[in-house]
């Protein structure tokens, strides 16, 4: 364990070595998520000055590539975030009408029921790397969920945040915190079965949300 | 209260719930016991974990081989000269 630490805390100190070793990571995680390879360097480019930046808050709580991928997670998430604004700027308005829709309470009946019954994925779960399309649905859905759940859920599911620390950095209650992450969740489900499995509603450049 | 646990709006939003935090025992048998019931509210519950697994990038892809992509040489440099000019 011990032996680790100089490594890591040598490679975080040596920010001239980190495209060497880092590098390659960096890209082909980017490239996995974004099909563009010159959209991909420009995001490796970012993490990095956005690491030098910030290297006084690494405190070697996780090892550097964590850190760095961390860093890169989020920078694929705000450029999927951009790019589907850019393409739907002219749907903005049925969106936000649609994100006002309470998915929750749209997917039960008044007896708590199911309105519209989750149906099968056909999705092998431990290959979700092969299914790109999948991949793509997922990230878009991602980028046009509404920004105070999609802030909470990605605190949660792409940082591992607890809910400790989502209540703190947000100022909101822990039952608060559970509302939301389960609201953001419903949303995802419906987003991915509307645009994934319907193939008629793929066709589009944007992501529909009839709720 | 366990009428109320039963229906399906409950179930699903305990289910998510349960992966924030450990539930309370006498939720979670009764979750369970509406799971074993109800195809629909599983359904509901291993598509918000292929969600999680999805979006957690647990398994990072760096390795495969088919896909064993290196960042250009060229940017690279660029970055390494970008680094450079930010610390001045």
């Amino acid at each position: 364990m011990r032996r680790n630490r100089p490594a890591v805390s040598s490679h975080i100190d040596d920010p001239a070595g980190w495209v060497d070793h880092y590098g390659d990571l960096l890209y082909r995680f980017a490239l996995s998520r974004v099909e563009d390879p010159s959209v991909a360097e420009d995001l490796v480019q970012e993490t990095f000055l956005a690491a030098l930046k910030a290297r006084q808050n690494f405190q070697g709580r996780s090892t550097a590539r964590t850190w760095l991928i961390a860093i890169l997670k989020h920078k694929i998430v705000d450029h999927i975030r951009k790019r589907v604004r850019e393409h739907i700027s002219d749907k903005v308005e049925s969106l936000s009408d649609a994100a006002a829709n309470d998915p929750v309470d749209g997917n039960f009946k008044d007896d708590g029921g199911w309105r519209h019954r989750p149906s099968k994925w056909a999705v092998n779960p431990m290959k979700l790397y092969e299914q790109k399309e999948f991949m793509d649905v997922l990230y878009r859905c991602l980028a046009v969920l509404p920004e105070r759940q999609a802030e909470v859920f990605m605190m949660r599911e792409i940082d591992g945040s607890s809910t400790e620390e989502i209540c703190k950095a947000l100022n909101i209650s822990a039952t608060n915190s559970w509302v939301m992450l389960y609201r953001a969740r419903v949303w995802l489900r419906q987003c991915i079965e509307n645009n994934w499995l319907d193939t008629d509603s793929r066709r589009s450049d944007y992501v529909t949300l009839d709720v | 209260m366990s009428h109320w646990m039963f229906n399906c709006k409950a179930v699903s939003k305990k289910v998510s719930e349960s992966m924030d935090r450990l539930l309370p025992l006498h939720q979670r048998m009764m979750i369970t016991a509406h799971l074993w019931m109800c195809k629909y509210c599983n359904r509901f519950r291993s598509q918000l974990l292929i969600l999680r697994n999805a979006i957690r990038l647990e398994a990072l892809p760096g390795c495969d081989a088919d896909r064993a992509s290196c960042l250009p040489k060229d940017t690279g440099n660029r970055i390494r000269e970008a680094m450079r000019d930010l610390i001045g």
